[in-house]
């Protein structure tokens, strides 16, 4: 059999794995529907094998991977579907509407499980900003995701960034939403009989986004001519009636199913619906909503174009579902019905367009198990730093402060309506946002969303396990114990050994972190081909964790009242290896250690700790000691008095850079009265938790006390207006508004 | 709103043109139709909004939160317009504020001169009136909030008006976000009670009046 050359840039072996399938040479719009569901987007062909090794096995567990989110139970009838996904190739390319239509995306997903979102997170990488280009990037990134999330009326609580030139031709923008549903509205993806009405509700269809999941399973070129109209665009006003509208079908239990049409649009949630019990599906084409007429049959069928959900029905709901659209302003169609023959059927009126086994496009979909390849990290991994001298501590805690990756990202969460709906306790700043859940036990729910690019950079294994690792310290810090995960696997180009490789790792990195701490992975995404001629990012998983507190008045803050509070540092410091920190980012690896391999027993211990000390109320304030270590921990504590500082002694004598710059996780800062003092010790001690009181808050002052390893005692002090200014202004400085 | 003050809420379309018998009106916060055209201009234009009008007339009370200030202002039921801010962005932190008018429903248990703090969060936030009506609006009293540290470029620092005879008044700042156990100030809590003691005052049969919250097509705060 011949190979002709795509139409849709399917490779020429999977040009032949088609015609083998089918026997014949695919029509036009077959191919198109394979260029979609067998893109990597779709298909996760390059990394499904590997994603097998995260559990999902969890009693609390109600919808794993497979569905449009996962679902967690929380208590009595209250779940949380939750799931985060990159919008890394769009926003590069137009980046209001690629960061917009990423948010609705993720709340489009969750809403299809019947959920109502109550919040918002994201996980941003730049280049520097020294570059204009960036500059604009990430200022019209931060107003897209406020331009779809604050009038649809949902907050984005938390977030982080991170600035690094190995992202100068690939940005990335993962985005995550949580939704809360009642036990009885959870919604399925998965259609339950043949007969089954498809209803699609939504704005009409244009040609935005036509091949987006394709174009987002590519790397760019320079010669790759203008993708933008492969960027879809936003409609907020639509979304937010769209949600309402679904909601009101989830919750009349009018739906058999329902999905979004996200990536591939009415091609994946079509196929996929049927596909998930074994049925067919036959749409026609004529029946869709347009925009534009003079759109071909395989235009309609990749549309990206946002705000458009597919909904299953019985016949008797139809007229009903129809209605609800009507009354949000919505279009509606019946544009098909599920078939007992396992096919997915395209007519245009009487024309058969296309008829394809569905399994041919699910299950039949290529599935690689690329070679990986581990990268020599050519450096030693025992020997430990020894700068000290070389640079004064003073000087590297300011240039930590001054770079925006030390900075406060005050600049970001000042354009997001954290506190819509009125649920936000904990918001942006904190270590985990944390959320009232207004329900008559009062409970609460927290959110940590971590990245730690440089780590992971260095080892990729040891960076997913840090992943996790420090997603749990920072939930413990605001008295919260994990639920379960979702994750969001930024890589470069896969058929690269080096790249499949460290994707290997970081997977293995965290998945066994979930195992030994007991979180479940529900969700999640893969971002490949994140490269630009030739070059890739370095490897960048990012996951979110939730965590519970079974009651929000045990909330911890991250910030310290009052001063006079005592501080201590409370966790095991055994292992404070600098590798992969923001230390050695800053020092550009001058470092040689190792990235810290965590204790998982030990931060089971340490949430136990403050899960106990919490529900005492004895701790006033703490913290995660996070990037750049306990100091600048120490300062976010701190930062939102002016005149509050600290007055720390170290008695036993330290080594400082390991000491005053590790992130090892499973490390808190707390603050707490004087007079809590003993029992907080005693209850330590139960926990086996290391726990050492080392100063207190004091007002207008910054003077750290230590013993260095030859016994000399040293007095550190900075002016506390000028380190206050330093974070304040490291990124704003850049994003001033210009005349 | 129902367990923190005591009211009772009942949520009202946009398309009634009449209203069941409420005690006041509360337009929410939101993005009524996306904020597309005008923040404000779309809904100004709805049914319910020459119910509201009506109400008004008899002097009963209405207070619009940042988009239900937008509406207001573009209803003609409060006087100037809200511009977008002078930073060109959103804006969403906590703001210290003035009380400068006791003599409206909202404000009753607040002296002239108490400081509260609430949050802002708007994108067209910059309150603006032409000078001489602006230095009417002063004369008569009309400005109830102003801004410590104008975040926004609003003229004369201000926050919230009301209408001459002080039933109507508008808000950027969302008094209704701190009102909770669990959020960080509860200084919003205030106005609601002064609208309760305003409303006993006015009925003093009734020890519990009903007063209504406004459902908008697309807000909700």
């Amino acid at each position: 059999m011949t190979t002709a050359a795509s139409r849709f840039r399917i490779p020429a072996s999977e040009m032949e794995m088609i015609q083998r399938l089918i026997g014949r040479e695919p029509t036009l719009t077959e191919e198109a529907i394979f260029s979609a569901m067998w893109s990597e987007h779709c298909s996760y062909k390059s990394s499904k094998v590997h994603l097998r090794s995260f559990s999902s096995s969890h009693p609390r567990v109600q919808a794993g991977p497979g569905e449009n989110a996962g679902i967690v139970h929380i208590r009595e009838g209250i779940c949380l579907a939750f799931k985060m996904e990159s919008h890394n190739h769009p926003s590069f390319l137009e980046p209001f509407q690629g960061a917009a239509t990423g948010v609705g995306g993720i709340l489009r997903d969750v809403i299809a499980m019947g959920a109502r979102p109550v919040a918002l997170a994201n996980s941003l990488v730049f280049g520097s900003l020294r570059h204009p280009r960036h500059r604009t990037l990430f200022r019209r990134v931060v107003e897209g995701i406020a331009g779809y999330g604050n009038p649809i009326g949902i907050p984005t609580v938390g977030g982080e960034v991170w600035f690094d030139d190995r992202y100068k031709d690939n940005i990335l923008v993962n985005v995550m939403a949580v939704g809360v549903v009642m036990d009885h509205s959870i919604m399925s993806a998965k259609a339950s009989r043949e007969g089954l009405q498809a209803i699609y509700i939504g704005n009409r269809t244009g040609r935005d986004g036509v091949s987006g999941a394709a174009m987002a399973s590519r790397g760019f070129s320079s010669d790759g001519g203008d993708l933008r109209p492969q960027v879809q665009i936003a409609d907020p006003y639509a979304g937010k009636n769209l949600m309402e509208a679904t909601l009101e079908i989830a919750r009349l239990r009018l739906a058999d199913s329902i999905q979004d049409m996200g990536a591939a649009g009415l091609t994946s949630s079509s196929t996929e619906m049927a596909g998930r019990s074994g049925l067919g599906m036959e749409i026609d084409v004529s029946g869709v909503p347009l925009r534009d007429f003079s759109m071909e049959p395989w235009e309609i069928l990749l549309s990206e174009s946002q705000e458009r959900m597919l909904v299953l029905s019985v016949p008797e709901n139809v007229e009903k579902i129809r209605e609800i659209a009507t009354n949000w302003h919505l279009s509606s169609a019946v544009v098909g019905h599920t078939i007992p023959k396992p096919n997915f059927i395209v007519r245009k009126g009487d024309q058969v367009l296309a008829d394809l086994p569905i399994s041919h496009l699910t299950e039949d979909a290529p599935l690689y198990n690329r070679p990986g390849q581990t990268e020599a990290t050519g450096r030693s991994l025992s020997a430990s730093p020894s700068l000290s001298g070389t640079h004064s501590l003073s000087d590297i805690f300011h240039r930590m402060l001054d770079h925006p990756n030390g900075g406060s990202s005050r600049w970001i969460y000042r354009h997001f309506d954290f506190e819509v709906q009125t649920r936000t306790v904990f918001g942006p700043g904190h270590d985990a946002a944390v959320l009232d859940m207004k329900d008559p036990k009062r409970t609460g729910v927290a959110l940590s969303v971590v990245s730690l690019p440089h780590a992971c950079s260095r080892d990729p294994y040891l960076g997913g396990a840090l992943l996790v690792s420090k997603a749990v310290t920072e939930l413990a810090a605001v008295g919260a114990f994990p639920l379960a995960m979702t994750d969001c696997l930024n890589f470069g180009n896969p058929e690269n050994p080096l790249i499949m490789g460290s994707f290997q790792n970081a997977v293995r990195g965290i998945a066994e972190a979930g195992i030994a701490l007991d979180i479940p992975v529900i969700s999640g995404n893969v971002s490949l081909y994140n490269e630009t001629n030739g070059t890739s990012i370095p490897p960048t998983p990012m996951i979110g964790i939730t965590g519970l507190l079974p009651s929000i008045r045990n909330r911890i803050p991250g910030q310290i009242p009052a001063p006079g509070l005592r501080i201590a540092i409370v966790g095991q410091s055994r292992n404070l290896a600098l590798g992969g920190s923001y230390l050695d980012w800053i020092l550009e690896e001058e470092i040689q250690d190792s990235v810290p391999a965590p204790r998982y027993d030990d931060l089971k211990k340490l949430t136990s700790f403050m899960m106990t000390a919490a529900h005492s109320r004895r701790i006033a304030s703490a913290r995660a000691i996070g990037r750049g270590g306990l100091l600048r921990s120490l300062l976010l504590m701190v930062a939102h008095d002016p005149s509050l500082g600290a007055f720390l002694d170290f008695s036993p004598a330290v080594d400082p850079l390991p000491f005053f710059f590790s992130e090892s996780p499973g490390r808190l800062l707390v603050a707490y009265p004087p007079d809590e003092e003993s029992s907080l010790l005693e209850t330590a001690h139960e926990w086996g938790v290391p726990f050492r009181s080392t100063g207190y808050a004091a007002r207008n002052v910054w003077i750290l006390r230590y013993q260095d390893m030859e016994g000399t005692r040293k007095e550190w002090t900075e002016s506390l207006p000028g380190i206050k200014h330093r974070f304040q202004a490291a990124l704003s400085q850049f994003m001033e508004e210009l005349p | 709103m129902q367990s923190i003050s005591g009211f009772e809420p009942v949520w009202v379309s946009h398309a009634s043109a009449i209203l069941p018998d409420l005690d006041a009106v509360i337009l929410p916060g939101g993005f009524s139709y996306g904020d597309y055209l005008r923040t404000g201009a779309i809904s100004a234009q709805t049914p319910v909004i020459r119910a509201i009008r009506t109400f008004s007339e008899e002097g009963k009370p209405v207070l619009g939160i940042c988009n239900g200030f937008q509406i207001l202002a573009e209803a003609r039921l409060l006087p100037g317009a809200l511009l977008v801010n002078s930073s060109r962005s959103f804006i969403c932190e906590e703001t210290p504020l003035l009380v400068q008018s006791t003599g409206t429903p909202f404000t009753a248990l607040l002296p002239e001169g108490t400081r509260l703090s609430l949050p802002i969060a708007h994108q067209e936030g910059r309150y603006f009136l032409q000078e001489n009506e602006l230095r009417e609006l002063e004369q008569n009293g009309q400005v109830v909030f102003r801004y410590l540290s104008n975040p926004n470029g609003s003229v004369h620092d201000i926050a919230g008006i009301a209408n001459r005879s002080g039933n109507v008044v508008g808000l950027m700042p969302h008094p209704e976000r701190r009102t909770r156990s669990t959020s960080p100030g509860s200084d919003g809590l205030l106005l609601f009670e002064s609208l309760l003691v305003s409303l006993l005052h006015r009925h003093p049969d009734t020890d519990k009046p009903k007063s209504p919250e406004l459902s908008w097509a697309n807000s909700r705060s």
